[in-house]
């Protein structure tokens, strides 16, 4: 494979364990962009590029796993929050089960690899 | 505290951001641009500085603008007031034929393969047509006029084809006025396949 194939299929299972990463973050209340995407960053590896974060809320948003209401705030202009739908948390519960087995099964196959 | 080099630096990240989001649906571009917006201010706040360097860093962390829609996913095209207008033109004989030609050259929206193939559906056969009569024309003032078309033995055809327009000539500039709508019709399809900004960046 070469290193662009590499690299790419990286930043798609990156982009799609993000969106749990981003559910996971809601499970304790709502949060709004700019703090979601700060706590996102503050993973390292996670995420390269701060501003794919907002097109992918709008997807969540759009597959009802989460919605979002307007707040006013104490400095600026009003807001907008994130907060977990039903729907959003059945997702995470699906995908933090699948995604030990998944990060087992990958770990197993990497490490054995090594010791041939 | 944002100077006027400083907000150039934001505002032309933003233009950027608003044309590689050209394919996204217009409420879903200006949302983003927003959010983005939001995004510098809310990080500028929080560096507690918006000199050029704290700017910089801001927009270098957000990253390059192409890579912000390109994570939008698959996009919906719509068909927007050119792609109608020029699947309209390719519909009408001759002119509109050009017409369509060039609108489908500089449509954003259909990506590289598509136009060619749109363009070549919609023109091949006029040129056909046109070289077929062409042909015909200059056969019919030389010797043999009723030799190329063994289809129709009747009377009719053979009087047709003396015209210099036999059957062939005939289907064949039939098919030239019908090639255009076709044309529209594969380019209207077209756009129900969802694209990836990052196709129609590399079209």
């Amino acid at each position: 494979m070469e290193p662009g194939g590499t690299r790419n299929s990286l930043s798609q299972l990156r982009r799609g364990a993000v969106e749990y990463c981003v559910l996971a973050l809601l499970r304790g209340g709502e949060r709004y962009g700019f703090e979601l995407v700060r706590k996102l960053s503050e993973v390292d590896g996670l995420v390269t590029s701060e501003g794919t974060i907002y097109p992918l809320l709008t997807r969540l948003r759009r597959d009802e796993l989460v919605t979002t209401f307007w707040r006013e705030s104490e400095n600026g202009p009003p807001r907008r929050y994130y907060q977990l739908t039903d729907g959003g948390r059945e997702a995470l519960a699906g995908f933090t089960e699948e995604w030990a087995r998944f990060r087992d099964g990958v770990d197993g196959l990497l490490k054995q690899e090594g010791t041939r | 505290m944002t100077t006027v080099h400083t907000n150039k630096l934001v505002e032309d990240y933003l233009r950027r951001l608003e044309q590689a989001a050209a394919p996204l649906a217009r409420a879903r571009r200006a949302e983003l641009v927003a959010e983005i917006r939001e995004h510098i201010d809310d990080a500028l706040l929080e560096a507690g500085a918006a000199d050029e360097v704290a700017v910089r860093n801001v927009l270098e962390r957000l990253g390059p603008p192409e890579e912000i829609v390109a994570a939008a996913g698959p996009v919906q095209r719509r068909a927007g007031r050119l792609e109608l207008a020029a699947m309209i033109a390719l519909a009408v004989p001759f002119v509109g034929w050009t017409v369509g030609v060039a609108l489908v050259a500089a449509s954003r929206t259909w990506h590289g393969r598509e136009k060619v193939i749109g363009i070549v559906l919609g023109l091949m056969p006029a040129l056909i047509g046109l070289l077929v009569l062409m042909a015909a024309g200059g056969g019919s003032e030389s010797a043999v006029p009723g030799e190329p078309v063994p289809v129709g033995t009747s009377p009719e055809a053979h009087s047709e084809s003396s015209n210099g327009l036999g059957p062939i000539e005939l289907f064949v500039l039939l098919g030239s006025f019908l090639a255009g709508p076709l044309a529209a019709v594969y380019l209207g399809t077209r756009l129900r396949h969802p694209s990836r900004p990052s196709e129609l960046v590399s079209a």
